[in-house]
């Protein structure tokens, strides 16, 4: 992933964090286990000293190093948890109606296809816009099965569960389009659930809600106008 | 070995076999016949689970491949966790256990025979239902079908119904199993066994059988209310209508916690016999050692919601998820000490169960210190379900069960057939698996964790930069096919033609190596007085200082007690 938004920029900073703790862990449990391989392996007429180690204070000082390593870990990732959840304020280029609070958009899954709907009523499947510089709420629900809206480069994952509502929030530095899958078995169409965030600026954001108002309207008129000729669709 | 005359046992005026082999074997209650039971048909499990595990890795060989359709992917897939989890990794464990700790501690059988037998037949019962839902169509809803893709509504043919079935069934036997060895344990020991004294292995199936006896239940419980929501209008897990999704995934992860600790809780006690057996030396900090043991089961199975990272809960139980999480760092970090502060004082004879077991500690390394990341709240949010979680999983659980497992199989082999494991053979089969377990799942970390490709997909998309990664892992678990199944096949060759093994191949400490191989039915005619955590030793002893011979005796001479 290529973070794009604040709260990605904290989850990367403790992805690498993560990532040297591992690495620590596994080069320790390996290098030892090779080298008392290699210094104790049996040679002819070798008799092991049978009595056991019982040193009850190494015990305590491994038993400390070890929880004083947990404890690292566990508050580096309470901090940056911490920021990666603060709400970003929307910065100067965004959009000027989400200066105090951020654009809330309903995020939908539904097997196996996301819907949006934004704040004048327009609608939009598969693709989200959004405005760049502006900070977004994405309220995740479901009208089915679990699902879990990704998109790596500009949030965290979290799932649309039905009947409880999730909620993500970034704010996308670059315009641009950022793809991400779904990550929750869904089903059979499952694997090609897929959706995508393009990110515009705040006046082709504008004009984008407009014109798919007007394209649902035009589109439902016609359903309509079918209807009322007794054409049924 | 000599036969000498044992005037004093009835077993010799006994008549001769009444019935065919297999009807003894299939009706006996013997804890033996049992545990063999277990233990191939588990293997024979793990067999299938290999071919369904080739079939996905063959369809996600290239991008947007249409090898298997996207409802046949979701079968093998629901197919393959179902069978690795609760007919290989657990009836592997519990057959092991079930074969093993009551020679250890001394016991003539165990104390609830029948519900063991009623155990084991509702595993194969289990397995049977599992795939006999081919005749009509397997469960399309994954490895632990979430609510509401579980319910009526979303699959509605039999398949969710079968794998519930048989997923009861099995665990059902697997609650009765831990009843009776549980209650072995606690009141069969042989006479100054204290629980001090108890060896690592039979203490770690004590923790286990809790384990099984706290979360098999919570299985049971969920499944039987998905039974009544998919059967009888039931809305447990029904949205709308007073049920909660979450409740499935909430008792559901509970017991797949605690089964993932408890498939790690076996898989550091057998090593932890090995260790100290193939280093000629006691277990070091032996207390230390058992009280990891339990407390990985309880930490372990309160960190539960750690698999629900992503649900809608709120961040502080994200946080303690997290803390019982990293919390197993200390455990887990002595028990690994301490095996290698055992190893470091001793002579180390690498034979072929040594060899697995450190395989084991080695791959289990790599797949906790991804857990680690795992665990981290804003990171897991990147990592879950990603292929970086199968890699992770995989890492533990194929080092717990299938290496683990193998080292445990290697060193009790000789005590259920008499025969040693073919070594060269085995030797062969460990590289070839430690090959294929690196190539297999050391790519799938980077296709998840830097391209977030995602878990449980039947398909992955041309140019999302996984080509290379995803046939990489699918060669890799070609090698590690081929590395299982040549153990399977060392198994199945050196039970009638391996090397005869006596009663003591390895110089163990404790009692079953004092049992005859394969043990009488009765497995022990006398039994010494337990004087500490080393019987064998204490009897090895004692005759070096009256006969200035080292070799101890089986059971067929009176124990010098």
């Amino acid at each position: 992933m290529t973070p794009h938004s604040p709260g990605t920029d904290q989850i990367d900073t403790l992805l690498q964090i993560g990532f040297v703790a591992a690495a620590i862990v596994v080069v320790a449990v390996n290098v030892a286990l090779l080298y008392a391989v290699r210094r104790n392996r049996a040679k002819r007429g070798d008799v092991p000293s049978p009595a056991a180690v019982n040193s009850r204070r190494g015990q305590f000082r491994v038993g400390a190093v070890l929880t004083a390593f947990a404890a690292v870990i566990f508050i580096l990732s309470v901090i940056y948890t911490g920021k990666a959840r603060e709400t970003p304020a929307s910065g100067s280029a965004g959009l000027a109606a989400a200066k105090s609070a951020p654009l809330t958009i309903k995020a939908t899954g539904q097997q196996w296809l996301w819907r949006y709907d934004y704040p004048n009523g327009s609608f939009s499947y598969y693709k989200l816009v959004v405005p760049v510089d502006t900070a977004i709420k994405l309220e995740l629900l479901s009208t089915d099965v679990v699902h879990t809206w990704n998109v790596p480069d500009l949030s965290g994952k979290r799932d649309a569960v039905p009947g409880k509502t999730n909620k993500v929030v970034f704010l996308a530095d670059e315009e641009g389009e950022y793809t991400g899958q779904s990550a929750t078995l869904s089903g059979q169409a499952y694997g090609a659930m897929r959706t995508a965030v393009e990110v515009v600026s705040p006046q082709a954001y504008e004009e984008f809600l407009k014109q798919q108002k007007a394209d649902i309207n035009s589109a439902q008129d016609r359903v309509v106008g079918l209807i009322k000729n007794g054409e049924v669709p | 070995m000599s036969e000498k005359p044992r005037p004093e046992l009835v077993i010799d005026g006994f008549p001769g076999k009444r019935r065919p082999r297999w009807v003894e074997l299939a009706t006996s209650a013997d804890h033996k016949d049992l545990g063999r039971i277990l233990i191939a048909g588990s293997l024979g499990f793990l067999f299938i689970a290999l071919v369904e595990l080739l079939l996905m890795r063959l369809q996600l060989a290239i991008p947007e491949n249409t090898f298997l359709s996207p409802v046949a992917f979701n079968r093998m897939l629901s197919l393959y966790g179902t069978d690795a989890i609760f007919l290989f990794a657990l009836p592997l464990i519990l057959g092991l256990f079930y074969y093993v700790a009551p020679l250890q501690i001394g016991a003539r059988g165990t104390a609830l025979p029948r519900l063991g037998q009623i155990g084991v037949a509702l595993w194969a019962m289990g397995g049977l239902v599992l795939y006999a839902g081919f005749l009509f169509t397997p469960s399309e809803a994954g490895i632990n079908p979430l609510a509401p893709l579980s319910e009526l509504a979303f699959l509605s043919n039999n398949g969710v119904d079968a794998w519930a079935t048989a997923t009861g069934l099995a665990t059902l036997g697997f609650v009765f199993i831990a009843i009776d060895l549980l209650t072995t344990l606690r009141n069969m020991r042989a006479p100054g066994m204290a629980w001090r004294r108890v060896p690592v292995f039979s203490w770690a199936a004590a923790v286990c059988c809790w384990l099984l006896l706290t979360i098999g239940p919570v299985l049971l419980a969920a499944l039987t209310m998905l039974m009544i929501d998919r059967n009888y209008d039931g809305v447990f897990f029904a949205d709308g209508s007073g049920g909660a999704p979450l409740l499935w995934q909430h008792l559901s992860w509970i017991f797949y916690s605690g089964a993932y600790m408890l498939i790690l809780i076996f898989a550091f006690a057998a090593i932890a016999e090995i260790v100290a057996a193939f280093s000629g030396r006691q277990l070091a900090n032996r207390g230390v050692v058992m009280g990891s043991l339990v407390a990985i089961a309880v930490l372990g199975t309160l960190a539960w919601m750690q698999n629900m990272l992503t649900a809608p809960i709120g961040i502080g139980w994200m946080y303690f998820a997290m803390l019982m999480s990293l919390a197993l760092i200390v455990p887990f970090g002595l028990i690994v000490f301490n095996l290698i502060a055992t190893m470091l004082g001793g002579a180390l004879r690498m034979r072929a169960p040594l060899l697995f077991a450190l395989g084991a500690v080695s791959s289990i390394s790599i797949g906790l210190a991804a857990e680690i990341d795992h665990s981290m709240v804003a990171a897991a949010w990147e990592l879950k379900n990603t292929t970086d979680s199968t890699a992770a999983t995989h890492f533990a659980l194929i080092g717990g069960a299938v290496f683990g497992g193998f080292a445990a199989l290697h060193f009790w082999f000789p005590k259920m057939t008499g025969r040693t494991m073919g070594e060269n053979l085995a030797r062969i089969s460990f590289w070839t698996m430690a090959l294929g377990i690196l190539v297999a799942f050391v790519p799938l970390f980077f296709a998840g964790g830097e391209q977030g490709e995602v878990i449980d997909a039947y398909k992955f998309f041309n140019h999302t930069g996984v080509n290379g990664y995803n046939l990489t892992a699918s060669i890799g678990t070609l090698i590690l096919a081929a590395g299982i199944v040549m153990t399977l096949a060392n198994a199945i060759l050196s039970r009638v033609n391996g090397p005869e093994a006596g009663h003591d191949p390895w110089g163990g400490e404790s009692l079953e190596w004092f049992a005859l191989s394969p043990p009488e039915p009765h497995n022990f005619d006398v039994l010494p007085d337990v004087r500490s955590a080393e019987p064998m030793r204490d009897i090895r002893d004692a005759i070096a200082h009256r006969t200035g011979s080292t070799e101890a005796p089986a059971q067929e001479t009176q124990p010098v007690a």
